[in-house]
């Protein structure tokens, strides 16, 4: 089964797109590490690659898990639909991902991998496979209460902390002896970050993969989580270094005490997220954790107008995708 | 940057570090003062000529500093501080630089002998300038500090107590404009009436350099204590 081309087709596209999350969206976490000087670039690579990769191995089955068979009812579906459908899902995800990529939209993976499962579950319904109560309308709901609440979260946590940090530094004579422990926390965060990232956004790739494998029955199997990692690890290496670079230039306000506050924000929403199963946006969360620590007064100067976009780019993805999804799927059928 | 996403949006553009240059800006062409005040006692208008044209330039690119703080400072951006007590503190810092060009453009108008002791109120009132812009690069030199250790208190407190030097030297300078232009009025037979209106009206907008640095500073202490 595994030689099937409809499979291998999969195994690429998922392939691509965790090649994707890991040019893009862990990428960014890195980046502030070296933003602030603690590690070289070389150094985050590495140390960011083993991360994530262990953070997607060994932390990336619920989330998978959701993604493969919690939102449509893979159970009732027959094989080579599934196999097809998953196929229409990780394609549409990949091309919307790369497309709003270009127009410089923050979009999200986790909303086009959750978005385009939706489509494919809405074709079968309309096909008469399923009943529209088959779909897990109330799991669906948790996901999208979960996307509006991790950048609150990370948001939240990131402005107690940094406001806490900041009455430490208070108290101290010279704040500069707080410089060093802070930065050996900031590459702890940054690991944690990375590890959170890797075991939530590893869903998005492989996720429709392991619905295809017929595989989320009873376990996920590890060499599936190994290839989403690896995936991962690549995209950071081929691709990812121009965005730590990028980021680690252009953003010189970072200190080691608002990357850390920010960094430990996002890390610890979005680790929760993944033991709940909820697939996230890492990348939003992480923009709330900044905009906490601006709010707390951490930080030069924040874009809010940022916000604005997000809330827009996830409002097109999710109708988009489904619709982009769905014709595919339509589309596989009759080939 | 295309064919990549990234975080980058979310972080504005800082205005404290190019608030701190227009303030070296605006500075450095009210220091300019010395030499063009000297220049017109001794009546030297080849000097005075040359001299507003340099004010002129400073002006121009302290102007250029303060459009691009506007500019990254729309009402999206969230700042450490009021955003509009930053507005508010970059108008009197701009007016530095504007009084000391319009002292500079004044002195290009007409030269005269000057009587001694109008000549001594002049380079005395210069010299205060001086020493009121010294203080005031001081304070705006610590607000630049402040911004890196994410406004600690303490440093909030030190940087306040610079203030009060600024707001002192204003206030001696305020004395010695009024005995200046009452000689200046006493000495209408030597200058004229054209020079007694001329003459006052230089005064007038020397101190203003200092009125601007007062005013700039009575505002960063708005801006400071709301944090």
């Amino acid at each position: 089964m595994i030689f099937d081309p409809f499979i291998i087709a999969i195994f690429a596209a998922g392939l691509y797109m965790a090649w994707n999350v890991g040019a893009n969206d862990l990428a960014n976490a890195m980046g502030t590490t070296v933003g602030i000087g603690t590690l070289s670039l070389k150094q985050a690579i590495v140390l960011g690659g083993v991360v994530s990769f262990s953070g997607a191995v060994l932390f990336g089955s619920r989330v998978t898990e959701t993604v493969a068979k919690g939102i449509v009812p893979i159970s009732l579906i027959d094989a080579h639909s599934v196999m097809l459908g998953a196929l229409a899902a990780i394609l549409a995800a990949g091309v919307w991902v790369t497309f709003a990529t270009y127009l410089n939209l923050p979009v999200s993976t986790s909303h086009s991998i959750v978005g385009a499962m939706l489509g494919f579950g809405l074709v079968s319904v309309s096909q008469g496979t399923i009943n529209m109560g088959d779909i897990a309308w109330a799991v669906l709901l948790k996901i999208v209460a979960s996307w509006v609440l991790s950048p609150v979260a990370g948001g939240v946590v990131a402005f107690l902390l940094f406001t806490m940090i900041r009455q430490l530094l208070e108290l101290m004579d010279d704040p500069l002896r707080a410089d060093r422990p802070l930065r050996f926390l900031v590459v702890v965060a940054s690991c944690w970050v990375l590890f959170a990232l890797g075991s939530n956004d590893v869903a998005n790739a492989i996720g429709p993969l392991s619905a295809a494998l017929g595989a989320v029955g009873t376990e996920l199997p590890m060499w599936v989580l190994v290839f989403g990692g690896v995936g991962i690890v690549l995209g950071m290496f081929t691709w990812g270094y121009r965005i730590i670079e990028t980021i680690g230039k252009k953003i010189t306000e970072l200190t080691p005490a608002n990357a850390f506050a920010a960094q430990f924000g996002a890390a610890a929403t979005v680790l929760v997220c993944s033991s709940f199963g909820m697939p996230v946006s890492t990348t939003h969360t992480m923009v709330g954790s900044v905009v906490g620590v601006g709010l707390a007064g951490g930080l030069e100067a924040v874009d809010l107008s940022v916000i604005r976009k997000i809330v827009f780019s996830w409002v097109l993805t999710v109708p988009i995708v489904m619709f982009i999804a769905a014709v595919t799927y339509m589309g596989l059928m009759i080939i | 940057m295309r064919y990549m996403r990234s975080i980058l949006g979310i972080f504005a553009e800082s205005p404290f570090k190019p608030l701190y240059s227009h303030a070296e800006k605006a500075c450095e062409a009210a220091y300019k003062l010395e030499e063009i005040v000297q220049a017109y006692c001794d009546g030297d208008v080849e000097k005075v000529q040359e001299l507003n044209e340099e004010i002129s330039e400073l002006e121009h690119e302290a102007d250029m500093i303060k459009q691009e703080i506007r500019k990254r400072l729309p009402y999206s951006v969230l700042l450490p501080v009021n955003r509009q007590d930053v507005l508010e503190f970059l108008k009197p810092q701009d007016g530095i630089s504007d009084c000391a060009e319009d002292v500079a453009k004044l002195m290009t108008l007409k030269s005269y002998v000057l009587p001694k002791d109008i000549k001594s109120g002049l380079l005395e009132i210069t010299q205060m300038t001086m020493k009121t812009i010294d203080a005031y690069l001081k304070v705006t030199e610590r607000l630049s500090q402040l911004v890196a250790t994410s406004f600690r208190k303490k440093d909030i407190k030190e940087t306040l107590e610079l203030i009060p030097p600024v707001e002192k030297l204003e206030h001696e300078i305020d004395t010695i404009e009024i005995l200046l232009t009452k000689k200046i009025f006493l000495a209408e037979d030597e200058i004229g009436t054209l020079g007694v209106f001329h003459l006052a009206k230089i005064s007038d907008v020397l101190g203003d350099v200092s009125d601007n640095a007062a005013r700039a500073v009575d505002r960063l202490r708005t801006m400071m204590i709301s944090i």
